[in-house]
């Protein structure tokens, strides 16, 4: 028997993902424009921005992730399949477009 | 290593979790109970594939990348560094976190919840363009190192 229910790691995960994306875009382009201070910030921690910059994105998604399963009394987000993939295509678009744009204009 | 068995490595586990991403979608639009475990299975492997494209991908562009972007950088496509390495460098990381989100995504039962299939779908829908501009982006890197070291050549140098 069909039902509409989605898993409430499927929604937070999946609302972390679209979160975490369009940060690292967001994070793409303000390292770039601040190189003595963010992206030098980036370097000193790890040795290399981009590997800073994957740790940020991990650490951001499993933490988001987490922390929204665990909203309204441990049962999570609470959002419409629609709602959900309306994110994460437009994550996905969005972030396309700020990092490719960023660096066609750059 | 060879630094250039590295680079084969690295393109071929990124075009199997394409491949195995292409099969979680198309596994998907005919589930049935039979086929869950498959799909979760796959939906895992193509995970641990984007892992390990990430970390023999990442380590290759950490350690050994700099000459290679000398080359580029003073040959005829400079522009393959300055957009196709960037963008890729950038957009992989958003296509890991949405590889690793697949197999949670492909959790619940597919084979009865219609909004849990369409969640799959989208996913596994979206790392196969993705990963394919992935894949055409190192492609035309390599073709760059490859005009940079026949253009230093005809410098003499």
């Amino acid at each position: 028997m069909e039902n509409s229910e989605i898993g409430k790691y499927t929604v937070s995960f999946g609302l972390s993902f679209a979160i975490t994306s369009v940060v690292s875009a967001l994070l793409v382009i303000l390292k770039e424009s601040n190189e003595e201070g963010v992206l030098a910030w980036m370097k000193a921690l790890t040795g290399h921005h981009w590997v800073t910059h994957g740790l940020i994105d991990l650490i951001l998604f499993v933490v988001l992730g987490w922390a929204l399963s665990k909203v309204s009394s441990g049962q999570g987000v609470k959002m419409s399949v629609n709602g959900l993939v309306s994110c994460i295509v437009g994550a996905v678009v969005i972030s396309v477009v700020l990092i490719d744009g960023f660096y066609l204009l750059h | 290593m060879d630094n250039n068995v590295i680079l084969l490595i690295h393109p071929a586990l990124g075009g199997i979790a394409t491949l195995a991403a292409l099969w979680v979608f198309v596994d998907t639009l005919n589930v049935s109970e039979a086929s869950l475990s498959r799909i979760k299975n796959v939906s895992i492997l193509c995970a641990v594939l984007i892992w390990l494209t990430y970390i023999i991908g990442g380590y290759w562009y950490v350690v050994h990348y700099a000459p290679e972007k000398a080359i580029i950088k003073g040959g005829p496509w400079p522009f393959a560094h300055d957009f196709f390495m960037e963008t890729k460098e950038h957009v992989f990381l958003m296509l890991l976190l949405l590889a690793t989100y697949l197999p949670i995504a492909a959790s619940g039962n597919l084979a009865t919840s219609k909004a849990a299939r369409k969640v799959v779908l989208w996913v596994a829908g979206l790392i196969v363009p993705v990963s394919l501009s992935m894949e055409s982006s190192g492609a035309i890197l390599s073709i760059a190192v490859k005009i940079g070291l026949l253009f230093k050549q005809a410098q003499g140098g």
